[in-house]
């Protein structure tokens, strides 16, 4: 299931919240499908010894996923990623937003018209081999 | 919590701790860190009442630290206490009678973890395998917290890898971690709160992901703040 390797190997920074780092990294697997709509997530005792963080901010993320509608906790049953598509629609355009606005902040340093910048996007972007 | 006010220590007409002051929660990982000599060690040992403090407080839970105190905090020391001539087994049986909160199921969960041998002698240990060893006689005993004095000094990779995973388990969920180190190493994504000491004082204490998030700051960053400058 999603146990096992896939968690671990998360490269941590040092200058982000831990907890905050986490968070993104589900947001990443959510955006990706890795975690798809209703799937289990590993409980909070799981993703501490795999991600290799202490029990305390596994419980930070996990409050912080639940506040932001990420992840649902009913009662004793293991938490799960959202199905309401109004958060999964959120974090893409979150992430995706982010990136936009990377590339755009490094781009903008080397001051070539948007009219090139598009078509060399454009073309990179078809050109590149499809993941997953 | 365990609360240390304005402790103050001579020693050798030096100021060891000149009115250190921080407290370490139940529930979360406090690093107390220092360059060689800034009074670490001498700080756990005034907690557990192992050396005289010439002034301040120490408060475990509100309480004066007393004769049941050593139920109620297990102290990892900077290297094994146990005599040479020992087996781990009669170790064990050492702590049992010593200890009403020996929880000898979880000291034989950690015989495995770290693959250690009843039938060896404590003399025999190479460092790493003493230095698990020691760890394991601390965090066998159902304790609200738990003091650990430099529990990875001069140990090889492989040791410190099995010692930090410990850091991420059950093992220490709920209780209350105070540990010394002087370098933070592989442990800055693994602690929760940092106290800085320099000159017998403290000069930060921190919440680690409270620094990163207002500052941008990493553990490392403020370390080098304080003893660079």
């Amino acid at each position: 299931m999603n146990t096992g390797d896939e968690w671990k190997e998360v490269p941590f920074n040092s200058r982000d919240p831990v907890y905050l780092q986490v968070v993104r990294h589900f947001k990443e697997r959510i955006a990706t499908g890795r975690l798809s709509a209703g799937q289990v997530v590993p409980s909070r005792r799981e993703l501490g010894a795999l991600m290799k963080i202490n029990p305390n901010t596994v419980q930070k993320a996990y409050k912080e996923m639940e506040e932001q509608r990420l992840i649902m906790t009913e009662g004793n049953s293991p938490s799960k990623v959202t199905s309401d598509a109004e958060v999964l629609s959120r974090i893409r355009a979150e992430l995706l937003g982010e990136a936009v606005q990377a590339f755009v902040a490094s781009v903008r340093k080397i001051d070539v018209p948007i009219d090139e910048l598009l078509q060399l996007v454009k073309r990179k972007y078809e050109e590149a081999p499809e993941h997953d | 919590m365990i609360e240390v006010t304005d402790i103050r220590k001579r020693y050798r007409r030096r100021d060891v701790l000149s009115g250190v002051t921080f407290a370490a929660d139940k529930g979360q990982i406090t690093c107390l860190i220092g360059l060689n000599g800034a009074g670490k060690s001498t700080i756990l040992k005034a907690i557990m009442g192992l050396t005289p403090i010439a002034g301040g407080s120490i408060r475990i839970d509100g309480q004066a630290p007393g004769p049941k105190l050593y139920e109620k905090v297990a102290f990892v020391p900077d290297r094994l206490t146990m005599p040479s001539g020992m087996k781990l087994i009669e170790a064990h049986r050492f702590m049992a009678d010593f200890y009403a909160g020996w929880n000898g199921e979880r000291a034989g969960e950690l015989m495995r973890f770290f693959g250690l041998s009843y039938s060896d002698r404590i003399g025999s240990l190479s460092k790493g395998t003493a230095a698990k060893f020691n760890l394991l006689l601390g965090l066998s005993q159902d304790s609200d917290y738990i003091l650990m004095d430099e529990p990875f000094a001069g140990i090889d990779l492989f040791s410190r890898e099995a010692i930090t995973e410990v850091f991420t388990s059950e093992l220490i969920e709920g209780r209350g971690v105070l540990f010394t180190t002087h370098e933070i190493g592989e442990m800055e994504h693994l602690i929760d709160r940092a106290v800085l000491l320099q000159g017998g004082k403290v000069e930060r204490a921190f919440d680690c992901d409270e620094m990163r998030g207002a500052e941008g700051k990493s553990v490392i960053d403020v370390m080098r703040e304080v003893y660079r400058a």
